[in-house]
């Protein structure tokens, strides 16, 4: 079965369609990217997926579970680091990650272990007091992230994961990702950066004005590259051309 | 280790701090975690904190007792020049000095004439009281003597100042009365046709002391107010400011219904409405109490010093406790719908203050209203509840009363409930 599967999916924000009947599937245990720029309909796809957008039609299934029709059951299959980290300032890292442990029903004693030991794998011990608002960006989304495995789901959506972040943490979360899906989970990130595509995923789908331009494996993309430059390709395939090798 | 989250270690952070830990052991029901992180949140939001408990705890006793303080003579004793032109008139003047013995005011007798009205504008006494030449000539002869009073008519200390002396030139007059009345052989009521009697009309049948009557007042109208207006801060905070902040959506990932999130809001904007609430009554309470001490030093027509018959008083707690909770929940509901409307927190506090206004009127309106309208202000939204507050300590005794406006209260609850959910969960609310 399918880890995820995009069926049709379509977003319509009054006259423009931010995301235009995309499907694609992701395998169990590989590590999807959404690549495409600015304001590409990513996001949009992102949030159909996980469950607090509505699809003007189509819709999406995580593990065999139909996200419109019974999306409580969806979510709690997902892990979402959402574009925003919606962490809430006045509350300590430990509190954050305490508040959405309870809310995804883990015990106590599961929940304590857990917070010590992505607090310890992020290098975020010493910040466990610490409110959000007097976190740094990085380490901000390092809390986010850390929420965002929590309770260990067996697939994890990450919205531009290292967007904004500093070298450091980006090099901790690309780290933590790999790790997180050598366990055998699915991972889909979006991203507009080709680096943290071809250093991260097995498979790629990249997406312009809401419609999806390429799928596929990695090594095909490459193959298809070739010699030529990357980013060459990728502009060429965001506009929509036909790319041969 | 000890991290400190703000400068100093008020009991309010230890506190918060000790809440937080015990986020662990919550069960696993939403509403309960979505409570325990919205007080903490409100508990560390230190400035709302002081405007919505600690300010109305300090401010309450003092706006309604500082009126009745400040004019009590008590208090501050009025000043009092007497103008003695009349050497014959002496004795009254002795009289009216008598007043500083009973520690009510502070009179200065002087003798001969002049123009006194300068100490007046410069504040120096709050009344001269003149007392012209002739004036006793004029009463042995069977006229009537002329005493002058120069006041301030801005000046409430100045009203307060004639009403004092009054009482001694009318005791005076009373004398001369009943002397000349003697002397033709004539009743005083021969020259007093009609007395007048007032006699109290309650539903319980009792007299009810000026402290009753000043509880049954401003507690309904207080607590209602409280209630519907207290924890409006934190509403927009727990809404508006849940979407300004961007968490929303993080929390929207999790397998909770947006229904449980609100009950949870709810929950503690409940407690919250509680705290403030109860702060305030009891502060109220104690307002009172000081205001109606001081008016009774001076006037001698409250007999008694309760505020709140004791036999009513399980009454009491049960109604205050009731419509802070209900208003609480209901004003709450109502902001909440309105903060759901607005994009920014900017915006919730605008609509929110209009809102205030406009639920404000029929709380301060109530007691002024008629008694025939009391039917009709049972089945108005927030006045109901106004009424509910004011059945349970006037007549508690009343039970279709009691009923109607709690039953009424309760459904204009739900209906806002109702609405406030269906605007919570608008998808442009979210990603607008
Ligand atoms: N809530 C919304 N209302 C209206 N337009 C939106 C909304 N969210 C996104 N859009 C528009 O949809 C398009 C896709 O946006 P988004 O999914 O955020 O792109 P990306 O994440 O790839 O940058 C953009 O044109 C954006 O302006
Ligand atoms: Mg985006």
């Amino acid at each position: 079965m399918a880890a995820i599967e995009a069926i049709s999916l379509t977003k319509k924000f009054g006259d423009l369609v931010a995301v235009n009947n995309l499907s694609f599937s992701v395998e169990e245990g590989s590590i999807f990217g959404l690549l495409g720029p600015n304001g590409a309909g990513k996001t949009t796809t992102l949030r159909m997926i996980y469950g607090v957008l509505k699809p003007t039609s189509g819709t999406a299934r995580v593990l065999g579970v139909d996200v419109v029709h019974n999306p409580t059951k969806a979510k709690s299959l997902m892990g979402v680091l959402p574009e925003e980290t919606g962490l809430y300032p006045r509350l300590t890292a430990e509190e954050n990650l305490i508040y959405f442990g309870k809310l995804r029903r883990m015990e106590d004693w599961r929940l304590r272990k857990r917070v010590a030991e992505l607090l310890e794998l992020l290098n975020l011990t010493d910040k466990k007091y610490v409110i959000a608002d007097k976190l740094s960006r990085g380490q901000r989304q390092k809390v986010a992230f850390a929420r965002a495995i929590l309770d260990e789901p067996p697939v994890l959506l990450l919205d531009e994961p290292t967007l904004g972040v500093d070298v450091m943490s980006a090099r901790e979360i690309r780290k933590m990702i790999e790790d997180y899906a050598a366990t055998g989970k699915t991972v889909v990130l979006s991203t507009h950066n080709m680096w943290d595509v071809e250093r991260l995923c097995d498979y790629i789908g990249i997406i312009s004005e809401g419609k999806l331009r390429y799928l596929g494996k990695k090594e095909d993309l490459e193959k298809l590259v070739g010699e030529k430059e990357f980013e060459d390709v990728f502009v060429r395939l965001v506009k929509g051309d036909v790319v041969e090798s | 280790m000890r991290v400190r989250l703000f400068r100093g270690s008020s009991g309010v952070v230890k506190l918060s701090r000790g809440l937080g830990q015990w986020g662990y052991s919550l069960p696993a029901r939403t509403w309960i975690v979505v409570a325990w992180k919205e007080l903490l949140e409100a508990l560390r939001d230190r400035r709302t904190m002081l405007n919505v408990v600690l300010l109305p705890m300090i401010m309450m006793p003092l706006v309604i007792s500082l009126p009745t303080l400040m004019l009590s003579p008590k208090a501050i004793p009025p000043k009092i020049m007497v103008v003695v032109s009349d050497e014959g008139a002496m004795d009254l003047a002795q009289q009216i000095k008598s007043l500083e013995s009973s520690s009510q005011a502070q009179v200065y007798i002087v003798t001969g004439e002049g123009d006194f009205s300068n100490l007046i504008l410069n504040g120096e006494v709050d009344l001269v009281v003149e007392i012209p030449k002739g004036f006793l000539r004029n009463i042995t002869d069977g006229r009537s003597g002329t005493i002058v009073y120069y006041y301030d008519p801005y000046g409430a200390r100045s009203s307060v100042a004639i009403g004092i002396v009054q009482g001694i030139v009318d005791g005076y007059s009373h004398t001369i009365l009943k002397e000349r009345l003697r002397a033709i052989n004539l009743s005083e009521e021969y020259i007093r046709p009609i007395t007048t009697v007032a006699k109290q009309v309650t539903a319980g049948g009792g007299e009810v002391s000026t402290g009753e009557v000043l509880t049954a007042i401003v507690i309904p109208m207080m607590v209602g107010l409280i209630a519907i207006t207290g924890a409006g801060t934190f509403a927009i905070d727990m809404i508006a400011g849940e979407r300004e902040r961007k968490t929303i959506e993080a929390l929207l990932t999790n397998p909770v219904t947006r229904g449980q999130v609100l009950c949870g809001k709810f929950l503690a904007l409940t407690a919250l409405a509680l705290i403030s609430g109860i702060s305030t009554v009891l502060s109220s309470i104690v307002g009172v109490g000081i205001a109606v001490s001081s008016v009774e030093e001076s006037i001698a027509y409250v007999q008694a010093t309760k505020l709140i018959d004791p036999s009513k008083i399980g009454y009491f707690i049960v109604g205050i406790l009731l419509t802070i909770a209900l208003g609480g929940l209901t004003g709450n509901a109502i902001m909440v719908t309105a903060a759901s409307f607005a994009k920014s927190f900017k915006e919730a506090q605008q609509y929110i203050g209009f809102l205030t206004l406009i639920l404000v009127v029929p709380m301060v309106a109530i007691p002024y209203a008629p008694q025939s309208l009391y039917p009709y202000l049972r089945l108005m939204p927030i006045s109901s509840l106004a009424m509910f507050a004011r059945d349970m300590i006037v007549n508690p005794g009343e039970l279709a009363a009691v009923f109607t406006s709690l039953a009424v209260s309760l459904i204009y609850l739900m209906v806002f409930l109702w609405l406030s959910s269906k605007m919570f969960v608008r998808e442009s609310v979210v990603f607008g």
